[in-house]
């Protein structure tokens, strides 16, 4: 449209074009991996110092972009996925400063980094990224706003909090549509194409576990999955979220089996203790879920394996939910196929001959049919001996061998892999079974929280007649570390029942943001109206709504930008009521109307008011027009007196 | 290229929603911008914002990314506030008068736009030009306690009555995302004067050496210095005692004796006739600079004068402007 040269930036308006970058791109770093995040994060800084003065000649902007592109794809492993797309992202953004001179390159640039929130959300839904997201939006339009002005020619100094208030008005006036889109417009049940995976994997339980290999896990205080239950809820130590269960050993590291679509599910008798509870699950990009231990059915959207382990029919990708039941199991896959029972007690050959030759005497003193004797010999044992560490060496060949007869010490997984071992060698059939356990019970808001340092392996036996078992040998040696309970976290101790701490409430409020806007989905938007009678929402009824809300909506932003800026002088304010006050005897002051001329006007009309009126119109003229006072409190008192004026409705004489 | 392609069709529409939207005819002034005059469209960076936000909604709808769907609804809603917010710009807003001091053609005349509106809203930074008509370039029109006025250089050609072209009045604020406007097209008259004659004969009506020669004896009794104001005639300035005060001093007779000269149409003959008026635009300038009273005759007409004066001058230089063109 601008047939004129390319109108250049200004130091300020560049300054606030840079600034918002560096906010769009705060949020995506965070959730990148800390090496590739300090890498871009650094280049970044560095091409804008680089170029603050001049720009970087193109050839040399070329060359900083591929080396930046290489160093991002050399420490992603060249693993393309979801996480590389947006560190690539970043990458770009954080070169972009070097040719930001003119208004046109500052626009594109912030177009452009309005896409580092949105792939910001693509890694992480959580209340940090939402913040630092809606801050980085605020600035950038905050920015293009600047720009608008410096094209209009008008460049006033506007204050930084002047501007991102009137960006905020404009948020603000934006916001009903916003939201009634949000909730009204159609959602699709399936996505149309799926999300590209992660390539670099986050912790979290996973298909492998090897002996050593859990320690970033443990320290990891995020949240997994929050619960709530109705009814009955297990005891601490019953709460067992299980998840992926593990028959490969190959002397190192246990994996699960991928079992065939269609095998049939190991049959299972339920106990007396029924559990109904919902499950939020934070995503995880893999198809397993975790339930507690052992869930009757599969729900809608999942299955379960032949060994009970339950699975998404999609990965979770985002925040899930998912409402089960469970039952402590009476008896489970009592009869054992014979394939399945080879399978439970194979191992690798030529790995931990010492621990195979103590089973061997075991057996021996057991006896054949005396299965029970031999695991509990094996609790004992670990109960007397071994101690709890997460500080554990790295392990050699034989890492049962190791951790039984030398170090004694460990956590978990060098707990259960080493039972299982023992087990299979002694001819039980076991398998090493990973999830969660405990739970910690936020009061508020009444619903469990499990978080990923909860992170639990142990072991399931076979034992005839009641089938698979769970035993736990960590619990045996430190119960209190696994079983994480009110009591072990929250500052019960204190006495205070008033008192929450701090996390309680960031997760409650955490819990309700996942809960009104993060797990919204299409389900939930077909009975968005249930309350009120309408049971099911189709598309149709909610594009009828969506244009009502739309139009409702425009109404409202145009009566609310009509509305005329508030004068912020709070003594013209004050000036402007009196004058409209009188209204009523149609003496208003009219716009353009001297104070002095008003005032003689009343006067004329109503005698009994032209002295106080007079006096006050003096105040008012000697504050705006004379030099003399014109102190903070001076301004003060006249807004008190020009607020207390109010003309009676008749005249003193009148009344009579 | 797809680019290129999208950008000639966008240059496309805005072409042909500017035309559409230009006034038919000329309007007398003041006029108020109501809400039919004024129209919004997005700039190309508001394609762009559209563009990237639709990507963006589209993925977090696909992926239910419900964090990633509100902030982007949100921007989207802040877009059109800010549509909203650039057409309150303009509405409402009262053009009282346009007006203009006459020139000669050839130079730029300096048309004044003074516009009125309610205090309260904020109206900065409005962009007045002349679509495009012309080369001028645009200016801003900023109203201060709900009045400005705008300043708009527009070149001239050609003598007589100027057609003011229409005038757009365009702001891209808030956000730069769209771009409101409104045409007005004043029904003012403005004159536009002959450009006077670069090099020509000197005025007529006695030679002017002798003309000079009389004024210095009468002068010697009767003038006055004064300070020097511009316009004044070189041969005026009393070089000495300017010298002597360090300022221009200017002689100044009560009353120029002999300096009445009549300018007639009939006594440039020999010259074209866009020529002529030229020369008589330029002796007309000349006399009035020199304080001579002088009488314009032309073909057809009453003669103007013998008087002096801006208002004469003015008066002849409205007879010249509006000679018929041939």
């Amino acid at each position: 449209m601008s047939r004129h040269a390319p109108l250049p930036l200004d130091a300020r308006t560049r300054a606030w074009v840079l600034w918002s970058t560096g906010a769009s791109l705060l949020p995506l770093l965070l959730q990148l991996p800390p090496h590739l995040a300090a890498a871009i994060a650094a280049s970044a800084v560095a091409v804008t110092a680089l170029s603050w003065r001049r720009p970087i000649p193109g050839l040399l902007r070329l060359l900083i972009a591929l080396v930046l592109i290489a160093i991002v794809l050399m420490l992603s492993r060249f693993s393309i996925g979801r996480d590389t797309g947006c560190a690539l992202l970043a990458a770009m953004l954080a070169v972009k400063p070097a040719e930001t001179f003119t208004l046109r390159d500052g626009r594109s640039l912030m177009g452009f980094a309005l896409f580092a929130p949105f792939a910001t959300f693509l890694l992480d839904q959580g209340p940090v990224s939402l913040v630092l997201g809606l801050v980085a939006v605020l600035l950038v339009l905050a920015s293009l706003q600047r720009m608008a002005d410096l094209e209009s020619g008008d460049v006033k100094a506007v204050g930084p909090r002047q501007r991102l208030g009137g960006v905020g008005r404009l948020l603000v006036v934006g916001l009903p549509i916003a939201l009634a889109a949000f909730w009204l417009f159609p959602r699709v049940a399936s996505p149309m194409w799926g999300i590209p995976e992660r390539a670099m994997a986050r912790t979290g339980l996973s298909d492998r576990m090897s002996p050593g290999d859990w320690i970033d896990l443990m320290s990891d205080d995020t949240p997994a999955l929050r619960v709530r239950f109705f009814g009955a809820t297990p005891a601490p130590a019953q709460m067992y979220w299980r998840g992926p269960v593990m028959w490969d050993f190959d002397g190192r590291t246990w994996t699960q089996p991928r079992w065939r679509p269609g095998q049939a599910q190991a049959s299972t008798e339920p106990g007396g203790v029924r559990w109904d509870y919902e499950m939020e699950v934070e995503p995880t990009d893999s198809r397993q879920l975790v339930a507690l231990d052992l869930p009757l059915d599969a729900p809608g959207g999942a299955y379960l394996d032949p060994d009970h382990t339950l699975q998404a029919f999609r990965p979770l990708n985002s925040i899930s939910r998912w409402r089960l039941q469970s039952a402590p199991p009476a008896r489970f896959d009592a009869d054992l196929p014979l394939a399945e029972r080879r399978y439970a007690l194979a191992l690798p050959a030529g790995f931990n001959p010492r621990t195979l030759a103590l089973a061997h005497q075991w057996r021996a003193q057991a006896g054949a049919g005396n299965d029970a004797a031999i695991v509990n010999r094996a609790l004992a044992w670990i109960q007397r001996d071994f101690a709890y560490t997460l500080e554990t060496p790295l392990l050699g060949r034989h890492t049962v061998d190791e951790f039984l007869f030398e170090q004694k010490a460990g956590f978990c997984e060098h707990f259960s892999s080493s039972f299982v071992v023992l087990m299979r060698a002694a001819g039980i059939p076991a398998r090493v079974v990973t999830g969660y356990t405990g739970g910690y019970r936020n009061p508020l808001g009444d619903y469990w929280l499990v978080r990923r340092s909860d992170a639990h392996a142990w072991a399931e036996v076979w034992l005839r007649g009641r089938g698979w078992v769970r035993v736990d040998p960590t619990a045996a040696v430190a119960p209190e570390r696994i079983y994480d309970t009110l009591e072990s976290r929250s500052s019960a101790g204190t006495g205070f029942e008033g008192v929450r701490s701090f996390g309680d409430v960031t997760d409650w409020m955490r819990r309700g943001w996942n809960d009104l806007v993060v797990s919204f989905d299409a389900q939930r938007q077909e009975r968005l109206l249930s309350p009120l009678g309408v049971d099911r929402l189709d598309w149709r009824t909610l594009i009828a709504l969506l244009a009502g809300a739309i139009a409702l909506g425009l109404l409202w932003m145009v009566w609310l930008s009509r509305r005329s800026e508030r004068e912020r002088d709070p003594v013209l304010r004050a000036w402007h009521r009196l004058g409209r006050r009188y209204r009523r005897f149609g003496l208003e002051r009219m716009p353009s109307e001297p104070a002095s001329t008003w005032v003689s006007r009343v006067a004329a009309a109503r005698p009994d008011l032209a002295a106080e009126l007079g006096t006050l119109s003096q105040h008012f003229s000697d504050w705006r027009y004379a030099d003399a006072q014109t102190g903070e409190r001076s301004a003060r008192a006249l807004t008190r007196a020009l607020r207390a004026h109010r003309p009676p409705a008749t005249s003193p004489g009148e009344r009579r | 290229m797809p680019v290129a392609a999208a950008r000639r069709l966008y240059l496309r529409v805005h072409a042909i929603a500017m035309v559409f939207t230009r006034p038919r005819d000329p309007e007398s002034l003041p006029a108020r911008l109501d809400r039919r005059r004024i129209y919004v469209l997005p700039t190309r960076f508001g394609l762009f914002y559209a563009v990237a936000l639709m990507t963006m909604l589209a993925g977090a709808l696909n992926y239910n990314n419900n964090p990633a769907l509100l902030l982007g609804l949100m921007l989207a809603g802040a877009g059109l506030a800010s549509l909203v917010a650039a057409q309150m710009q303009l509405s409402d807003l009262q053009l009282i008068a346009a007006d203009a001091e006459p020139v000669a053609a050839g130079m730029p005349l300096e048309l004044r736009l003074h516009a009125r509106a309610e205090p309260g809203r904020t109206r900065r930074g409005l962009r007045l030009d002349d679509d495009g008509t012309s080369d001028a370039g645009p200016s801003v029109l900023n109203l201060d306690k709900g009045a400005g006025d705008a300043q708009l250089l527009l070149p001239t050609e050609r003598r007589g009555w100027f057609d003011v072209p229409k005038l757009r009045l365009s702001t891209t604020r808030p956000l730069g995302l769209a771009r409101a406007w409104a045409y007005v097209w004043p029904e003012t008259p403005l004159l536009v004067y002959p450009t006077p004659e670069p090099h020509g004969p000197p005025l007529p009506g006695g030679r002017g050496e002798s003309a000079q020669a009389r004024l210095h004896p009468a002068g010697d009794d009767v003038h006055h210095l004064r300070g020097y104001r511009a316009g004044d005639a070189r041969r005026a300035i009393a070089w000495k005692s300017s010298a002597r005060r360090d300022t221009l001093m200017v002689r100044e007779f009560e009353q120029p004796i002999g300096s009445e000269i009549v300018l007639d149409w009939h006594a440039t003959s020999g010259i074209a006739y866009e020529g002529r008026i030229s020369r008589l635009a330029r002796w007309v300038d000349e006399a009035e600079r020199e304080g001579r009273r002088f009488q314009l005759r032309l073909p057809g007409q009453t003669p103007l004068g013998p008087d002096r004066g801006p208002s004469h001058r003015h008066a002849c230089l409205r007879a010249l402007a509006l000679m018929p063109h041939v």
